[in-house]
């Protein structure tokens, strides 16, 4: 399978503090990969990385054969094709949105690449339609919900069509139903050519999503493997801070079970 | 004022200016007048006309002027009683305020006098507070008739297509995106420093609450401001901005802008 | 412009429409446009592409700072500018910018504050605001550590200071308009108020509610931020090197320009202390002591004494005998035109400065680490 981002051995910190230490990874081309990790684990540090925002003080990182270095994003062209292939979902949406109404959002991404006039408002009104928000086309963005607000920006990366998609937390502060709409849509890539990068602490999700995992603690890659291995695997999802043990008392003797809310019932053992 | 009331009126002050955004938005779909004209055409022509009322120099002409501002109100389907209350009224309490000396201190002819007060309110006097208030009141009228009647982004377009710089126009709609969240932060700091406060603080320990909250409020800004940079890098900004403007004047639209500058120099010519 | 407040003299730091002629206006908008533009190049090049987000999102803080009400002695509120916070933080470029986009946003969106005037108040406030801010801080903050209480105490100065040069500039547009623009029988045809009234009249507003105000905010902000968030103190050049692309960093002042921004804002001064010295607070016609609401002013100036309820005869007759003069100063000019003439005139000479002080920094290039771009 073809290679998409290769990732040698990086690190990167913010002023004094580390935030990714020795890191490795190999994604190709079609892959749906889940990054596991607590919050702190420099997942977000990493999506950002593999987006080219940042650049790690250390190691490598290519893009389909191209080395992502700061002197070669201020290559326009280069930067242009970047740009449009690969798109980064924020955690926050607010601070995605920063244009005027979701249409000159959405439409932002094709005009600063240059399209003209028409295709661009064909474009925008095809992908409106295709998330299912066309009706908020001239919303102001502080008056649209959590759940509209994920949606729009969602749209304003669809719109380019990226080869590579980094979502970064996409269901956190979701309602159920929007929630289930995200994991809906990122099955719907599933064997297509896009590569969709998912990162997220949320268990329940994940085999929907991916079909390979990485489990990342204090900047660094631990573990590696299939959902199903590694949700199975509670020791590491322990150290890796992803469930919790409580202790509680029956009869006079303490157990502590690790487990997690939300997840389908479990029964554990007396 | 009293100990917590000062919060009261900042948490005030946040509701009212949300209400505007609203008022304004609700405004700009009405079917009127103002609203089916090109939003260039209402800069430009209501722009006209405040400068008109600016270099009249007789009040016949300014209450002219007043009287064409409410009529455009009206056929703009913006509500006379929200203007008094939003413009009149506060510009009385205002700019009358501060005209109501110059009564009594601008020289020149009496008109009438109050020897036991040894006041004296000239003729001048009468003329100029009633010229300043006439001319605030009229300005205002029309620079709100215009904010109400055209929606945000159409006055960031306008300004762009009448050649106000791209990176100017861009920060205009980013500030005024943000403006609204930072309000809303700012509000759950307060509400929640209110519940919290117990008995009343003295004056001192007011004074660094408010600033420790709009330090707070800062460094949350000053982080924004990173992540939305980061946000318009990763959709391809590369320091230029690029925006769709896609006005086309129509016939009306020629009418209307030739109707405002006509009144706008008729206005002042008469008023010379 | 919301009425929260009895004594709102010192709100009128916003000019609505109406109160300055055209001419003023159109000049006005010229100092202001030539301000915007030497701010945004110079921001460009310290910032690049950063300035635009950063810029924005401050504005929009500003905005946001402005409808704080900032108790203050004796039970008052007042609002701050934001402006001494903006000028530590961005410096007087980055400040400049801010300010005047929260002013546009005031005045385009929510339709408070004029459009004939937003060139002057833009001018009052974001530019001679931020550079009086900037140069005072840097002025009494010297190279004391960043968190030192005499980087507190420089930015309440600073922000006091920014705020009275301020509404000095504002009231000397207001005041001149009087003498300048009047009708035949001499009626005043914009703000009413001659220099000798609008000056002290704003003044006193300024010194004892909103200049409190600012100098309340900036004093607190900088001490929060030596607790919180040390490097935002270290101004626009510290910003530039946040996690991202990197850009070319800002050259540290010369000392040598501080002395010229000195002069420049002493220039601006001196109508100021000329007036002091004849000292502003005592200064009023026997009209404003009988006014209900200028008595109220008065009587807040005052250190909350109600002024006497009838003319005292004293004043009265000074009233008639303004014209003869103190020993030591000469408040005989302050009711003639000329005086009004002088004190523009030290002002133009104190832009002219400034002004050859933009060309100098515009013009001037920086050394650059060279990014292969």
């Amino acid at each position: 399978m073809a290679s998409t981002f290769e990732v040698q051995d990086i690190s990167f910190s913010y002023e004094a503090i580390p935030a990714i230490r020795g890191l490795t990874l190999h994604i190709g081309e079609g892959d749906r990969i889940a990054l596991l990790g607590a919050n702190g684990s420099g997942k977000s540090t990493l999506l950002r990385i593999l987006d080219a925002l940042y650049f790690p003080s250390a190691g490598s990182v290519t893009f389909k054969g191209d080395a992502l270095t700061e002197k070669h994003l201020q290559q326009e062209e280069f930067f242009l094709n970047f740009r449009r292939r690969v798109a980064l979902v924020f955690q926050n949406p607010d601070v995605q949105l920063f244009n005027p109404t979701v249409f000159d959002e959405v439409a932002y991404g094709p005009l600063q690449l240059q399209w003209n006039k028409e295709d661009v408002i064909r474009r925008v009104d095809e992908t409106l339609e295709f998330m299912s928000i066309s009706r908020l086309r001239d919303r102001p963005p502080y008056r649209l919900s959590e759940g509209e607000k994920k949606r729009v920006a969602l749209a304003s990366v669809l719109v380019l069509d990226p080869e590579v998609l980094l979502l970064d937390e996409p269901t956190a502060t979701l309602d159920p139903k929007s929630q289930s709409q995200v994991v809906d849509l990122i099955q719907q890539w599933k064997g297509t050519a896009k590569t969709v990068i998912t990162a997220t602490h949320q268990l329940e999700i994940v085999e929907d999503i991916a079909d390979r995992v990485f489990v990342l603690e204090a900047g660094t890659v631990i573990a590696e493997g299939t959902p199903s291995e590694i949700l199975s695997n509670t020791d590491l999802l322990l150290r890796a801070n992803l469930i919790h043990a409580h202790r509680h008392s029956h009869e006079g003797v303490v157990h502590s079970h690790p487990h997690l809310h939300g997840h389908s019932r479990h029964e554990h053992e007396h | 004022m009293s100990r917590h009331s000062f919060l009261e009126s900042t948490l005030q002050g946040f509701t009212r200016a949300m209400s505007k955004a609203l008022q304004s938005e609700h405004a700009a779909t009405q079917p009127g007048l103002l609203q089916q004209l090109d939003p260039r055409v209402r800069v430009i022509g209501i722009f006209a006309l405040v400068v008109s009322v600016i270099i009249c120099r007789r009040l016949e002409a300014i209450a002219a002027i007043l009287l064409v501002a409410i009529a455009i109100a009206v056929a703009s389907r913006v509500s006379l009683a929200s203007l008094a209350k939003r413009v009149w009224l506060v510009v009385l309490g205002f700019t009358g305020v501060i005209a109501l000396p110059a009564l009594f201190i601008t020289p020149g002819e009496p008109l009438f006098t109050a020897p036991a007060l040894h006041l004296s309110i000239s003729v001048q006097g009468v003329r100029t507070a009633v010229l300043l208030v006439l001319r605030v009141e009229t300005a205002a009228t029309l620079t709100t008739v215009l904010v109400l009647s055209t929606v945000w982004t159409h006055i960031l377009k306008a300004l762009r297509s009448l050649h106000l710089p791209a990176e100017i126009v861009t920060m205009l709609a980013i500030t005024h995106r943000y403006v609204f969240l930072l309000i809303e932060t700012a509000n759950q700091m307060f509400e929640s420093r209110q519940s919290r406060t117990v008995g009343v603080l003295s004056g001192s320990e007011q004074r660094k609450m408010t600033a420790r909250t709009a330090g707070v409020l800062l460094s949350k800004s000053i982080e924004l401001s990173h992540e939305v940079y980061l946000a318009m890098l990763s959709r391809g900004f590369r320091g230029e901005v690029r925006l769709l403007t896609d006005f086309r004047l129509k016939p009306r639209d020629y009418a209307g802008l030739t109707a405002f500058l006509f009144t706008g120099c008729l206005a002042a010519w008469m008023g010379r | 412009m919301e009425e929260e407040n009895p004594v709102e003299i010192d709100e009128i730091m916003h000019i609505p429409d109406g109160y300055l002629s055209p001419s003023t206006c159109a000049t006005l908008y010229l100092f202001a446009a030539s301000g915007w533009y030497a701010a945004l190049k110079r921001i460009k090049q310290l910032l690049a592409t950063r300035a635009i987000p950063l810029i924005s999102v401050f504005a929009a803080f500003s905005f946001v700072v402005m409808m704080f009400n900032v108790p203050l002695p004796g039970g008052t509120t007042g609002h701050a500018v934001g402006v001494g916070v903006a000028a530590i933080v961005l410096g007087p470029w980055g400040s400049i910018l801010a300010i005047s986009i929260a002013l546009a946003i005031q005045a385009l969106f929510f339709g408070d504050g004029g459009i004939t005037t937003l060139g002057a108040n833009c001018f009052n406030m974001a530019i001679v605001g931020s550079f009086t801010a900037y140069g005072v801080y840097r002025m009494v903050a010297a190279n004391s550590k960043l968190n030192s209480r005499q980087r507190v105490l420089a930015a309440a100065v600073a922000g006091f200071v920014a705020i009275n040069a301020a509404a000095l500039v504002t009231a000397i547009e207001l005041g001149i308009q009087p003498m300048l623009f009047h009708d035949a029988s001499g009626t005043p045809l914009y703000a009413p108020y001659p220099l000798h009234v609008a000056i002290p009249a704003m003044m006193i507003g300024h010194l004892t509610f909103a200049g409190l105000a600012e100098a309340a905010i900036s004093a607190g902000m900088v001490s929060y931020l030596q607790r919180a968030d040390l490097g935002l103190l270290r101004g626009v050049s510290g910003l530039a090197q946040t996690p991202g692309p990197i850009i070319a960093g800002a050259s540290p002042e010369r000392s040598q320009g501080r002395l010229w921004w000195a002069v420049a804002l002493l220039m601006l001064f001196t109508p100021l202390g000329i007036l002091a010295a004849g000292t502003a607070w005592g200064e009023w016609s026997s009209a404003d002591l009988m006014n209900p609401h200028t008595r109220e002013q008065i009587g807040a100036a005052s250190g909350n004494h109600a002024p006497p309820s009838s003319v005292p005869v004293g004043i009265e007759k000074l009233s008639n005998l303004w014209t003869a003069p103190f020993p030591g100063y000469a408040p005989r000019f302050i009711k003639s035109p000329m005086f009004g003439y002088l004190l523009s005139a030290m002002f133009g000479v104190g832009f002219l400065v400034l002004a050859s002080l933009l060309a100098r920094v515009v013009g001037r290039e920086w050394p650059r680490r060279n990014l292969g771009s």
